[in-house]
């Protein structure tokens, strides 16, 4: 008996006794395991990406090479509906909602589904970036091991979030980047119980990519000579980029809506979107994959095109991204991003060497690399990880001046016409956007069954007003439920308020029966119901009270004094350090 | 001493399932094991107080005796005695002559009570009818007396008692309790008596202490059956 309990009890760390009260020694731990684990799932899909496109380099010159991208979206798709059984889309909001609503629980399959299906979409060519599936699978990672351990939820979405962190480190060699995009995005708490763990595994993963693939800034660029001219003309890029950010959301949105209305197989629907890009592609590449080679042209400044090449450029890949994501096909939109925001950076420039030929400005790069930091940040709007991501896959800790201004900038504009980042919106259409601490999440963790007071006591319709004066003396109650005294169904409410003048009539007290003064018109909530809806309920009728029943069964009464008292110590737990 | 998960729910006061939530979702130190919960008492209180949320173990001791304390009619009555034929011809003398003659009560707490009752009754009347007063002081008191007490004096000649009815009145039941609760709690119970006319009738023939106490049982009884109703 013993012996098992010590073979067994490592998989409950959270019960020895050091770490009973307090968990953080686990958590650092955790992290670094599952940061391991999930830098290593990028790798895994960084490399295969390679090889992908290795191997098909061969066809690249050939007629037929547009059907490429189809084939590859609509294997993506056949193999996340028909195999895996999961949805398409980048999965970064299914995280998100799984760390608002089930306490970060996601599915084993998902730690690698998305990296199979985004290798084939962007290995054949889709435009789709791979950061989105490593983000799903690491987080899938983190939430499994949690399982495993029988860590509980708040343990849970810590390593959620570390194993997002450890993908985005672990695939841009960028340590902040994922640790702040892990802490801005995911878990939207900024806590030192939260931001140890998740700057392990950042740690961790990044220190795995490095010994697998090198020690090495992905987009390195030459040194820029920046006067103050060039940080103030970054401010038009700035609302440049942030017009990009905005068509990007809106034609992925209008994308995903015209597709819907096409009546074919959801892979058929891919390999049309698939097919757009790789027509697309035949005239102008750059739109191809995740384009990282691109964005590294770019930024070292040697793209030589014409304004109107890279103009038409920058539409292309917004087009090209919109028709693989929104038609079906899987990844991510961080890499394409960086490929639009490089490619507007050039276009500004460009611009402006044209209209102020006699002005110097820096090398087209330095524009490139803001343009990127305007995207990202105008796309997820979150500022800090556009910034942090651009200095660290970048090196450039010189620009970072005009890098938070475009950022702080774009990011604002952006929320002007996007209240809601792309990852959020829809999340926050359905209510099912729950940060910790917020009024919507506390209405959601409480629930009726926990709010539901007992001491009511009963009567029954055809009791007399006589009898019911003895009990109304009895009471420590204003409310009365009725209910019918043959079948227990619930009838109706007696409230104390509206039979005031009739307890004052002792020439009614054998006269009326219950059933004839009770209110019958009574709104009523299930158990199940959603605590929002209800207090909402509550506010719009002015009721303090209503009755829970279920299947015509009085359970007991919710009260607004009794919401209040839970509301306030849920609102302690959540929020206090 | 070792709590259960439902104690702790009692000492946070709340319900159950709150906090087998928290313990789902981590927020309280408590672990779920194979077999019960893991926690240690002290760090929940410390843990409580950092949250700052009310954390005591509900004193169950006190709870129940306290309403077991309020008593009915029957032993006040005993403790106060029944007093026969109190002479005088107005309120004060009347009062006067029925304080000085509960022994219950020391000289000084009679001094006290005999000007509180005279103040209540300039406040009004406490005659309630059908001839019936009964005087009390207008604040209970609180320190004097342990144990309430019910005087029943008969006087010798009914006097004029400003009632609310202006009959004379011929019996004063002089209602003495510790707290304004049990005061409240047997003035009920005793108007409750009154309010029958036979029992006003059975007054009215000054009744002996034997009679008169098994007539109060009759009601105690009835009463008693009235609330299990």
């Amino acid at each position: 008996m013993k012996k098992t309990r010590i073979l067994t009890s490592w998989r409950y760390p959270g019960n020895w006794p050091f770490f009973r009260f307090d968990d953080r020694l686990l958590l650092i731990l955790m992290a670094a395991i599952v940061g391991n684990f999930s830098g290593l799932a990028s790798v895994a899909l960084n490399r295969s990406l390679v090889m992908m496109s290795e191997w098909l380099h061969h066809f690249r010159h050939d007629w037929w090479v547009f059907v490429l991208p189809a084939v590859g979206a609509a294997l993506s798709s056949l193999f996340l509906e028909k195999v895996v059984k999961e949805g398409a889309g980048h999965g970064v909001p299914e995280v998100i909602y799984s760390v608002s609503r089930y306490g970060g629980l996601l599915r084993f399959r998902s730690s690698f589904s998305r990296l199979i299906s985004s290798c084939l979409t962007i290995g054949s060519g889709g435009s789709a970036g791979p950061e989105a599936p490593v983000v799903i699978s690491g987080a899938a990672i983190g939430s499994n091991i949690a399982k495993y351990f029988s860590l509980n939820d708040r343990q849970r979405v810590t390593l959620v979030g570390c194993g997002a962190a450890g993908a985005i480190s672990s695939i841009f060699n960028a340590p902040i980047a994922g640790m702040v995009f892990a802490i801005e995005v995911i878990v939207g708490e900024w806590k030192s119980v939260n931001i140890v763990p998740i700057a392990i595994a950042s740690v961790a993963g990044t220190e795995i990519s490095r010994i697998l693939q090198g020690n090495q800034i992905p987009f390195s660029h030459h040194l820029f000579n920046i006067d103050l001219l060039n940080i103030f003309a970054s401010i038009g890029l700035a609302v440049l980029s942030a017009a990009a950010a905005i068509l990007l959301t809106r034609m992925l949105r209008s994308m995903h809506t015209v597709s819907h209305k096409v009546s074919a197989p959801i892979w058929i629907r891919a390999a049309m979107g698939g097919c757009a890009v790789g027509v697309i592609g035949l005239f102008l590449p750059v739109v191809l994959g995740e384009g990282y080679h691109t964005v590294k042209i770019l930024i070292e400044g040697e793209y030589g095109q014409v304004l109107a090449v890279v103009a038409l450029a920058s539409f292309a890949k917004i087009a090209a991204t919109a028709l693989t994501l929104g038609w079906g096909g899987s990844g991510g939109i961080f890499a394409p991003c960086l490929v639009i925001g490089s490619l507007i950076g050039v276009t500004y420039h460009h611009l402006l060497s044209l209209l102020w030929p006699s002005v110097s400005w820096v090398n087209e790069g330095y524009y490139a690399l803001l343009g990127m930091a305007g995207l990202i940040s105008g796309m997820l709007q979150a500022p800090l990880t556009g910034i942090f991501l651009i200095i660290e896959i970048t090196g450039g800790w010189e620009v970072i001046l005009p890098l938070i201004m475009v950022s702080a900038v774009t990011t604002t504009l952006c929320h002007y016409f996007e209240p809601a980042s792309y990852y959020l919106k829809d999340l926050v259409e359905h209510g099912h956007l729950l940060r910790p601490g917020t009024d919507a999440r506390v209405l959601s963790d409480l629930n009726v069954t926990e709010l539901i007071e007992k001491d009511c006591i009963i009567v029954n319709q055809s009791m007399l007003l006589r009898d019911f004066i003895t009990i109304i003396k009895k009471s420590h109650r204003n409310y009365f439920p009725v209910e019918d005294d043959q079948t227990g169904n619930f009838l109706g409410i007696i409230h104390l308020d509206d039979i005031r003048p009739y307890l004052f009539d002792p020439v009614m007290y054998d006269a009326v029966f219950l059933g004839q003064i009770m209110n019958t018109q009574v709104e009523v909530v299930h158990p199940d119901d959603d605590l929002l809806d209800v207090v909402r309920k509550m506010d719009m009728k002015g009721l303090f009270s209503m009755p829970v029943v279920i299947n015509n069964r009085f359970l007991g009464l919710i009260s607004k004094a009794t919401i209040l008292d839970q509301y306030r110590k849920e609102l302690m737990v959540q929020t206090t350090h | 001493m070792k709590l259960t998960i439902h104690e702790v729910a009692q000492c946070l006061r709340l319900p159950v399932s709150t906090v087998e939530r928290w313990i789902r979702q981590g927020r309280i130190p408590i672990q779920k094991a194979e077999n019960g919960y893991l926690f240690n008492e002290s760090t929940l209180e410390k843990w409580a107080a950092m949250y700052k949320l009310p954390f005591s173990i509900p004193e169950k001791v006190n709870t129940v005796p306290q309403q077991a304390k309020m008593e009915n009619l029957l032993p006040s009555m005993k403790r106060g005695g029944l007093l026969y034929d109190i002479k005088g011809g107005d309120v004060e003398t009347v009062l006067k002559n029925a304080v000085e003659n509960i022994h219950y009560l020391s000289t000084t707490i009679k001094e006290i009570l005999y000007t509180n009752l005279l103040e209540r009754e300039q406040l009004t009347s406490t005659g309630i009818g059908k001839g019936v007063a009964i005087p009390h002081p207008h604040d209970p008191l609180e320190d004097m007396i342990k144990n309430s007490i019910i005087s029943t004096c008969f006087l010798e000649k009914p006097i004029d008692f400003n009632a609310v009815d202006g009959q004379p009145v011929f019996v004063m039941f002089i209602l003495l309790s510790p707290s304004t609760k049990i005061h409240l709690h047997l003035l009920s119970r005793l108007s409750f008596c009154i309010r029958e006319n036979a029992f006003v009738e059975f007054l009215k023939t000054t009744p002996d202490s034997t009679a008169f106490f098994s007539n109060i049982v009759d009601f105690e009884n009835r009463l008693k059956k009235g609330e299990h109703h």
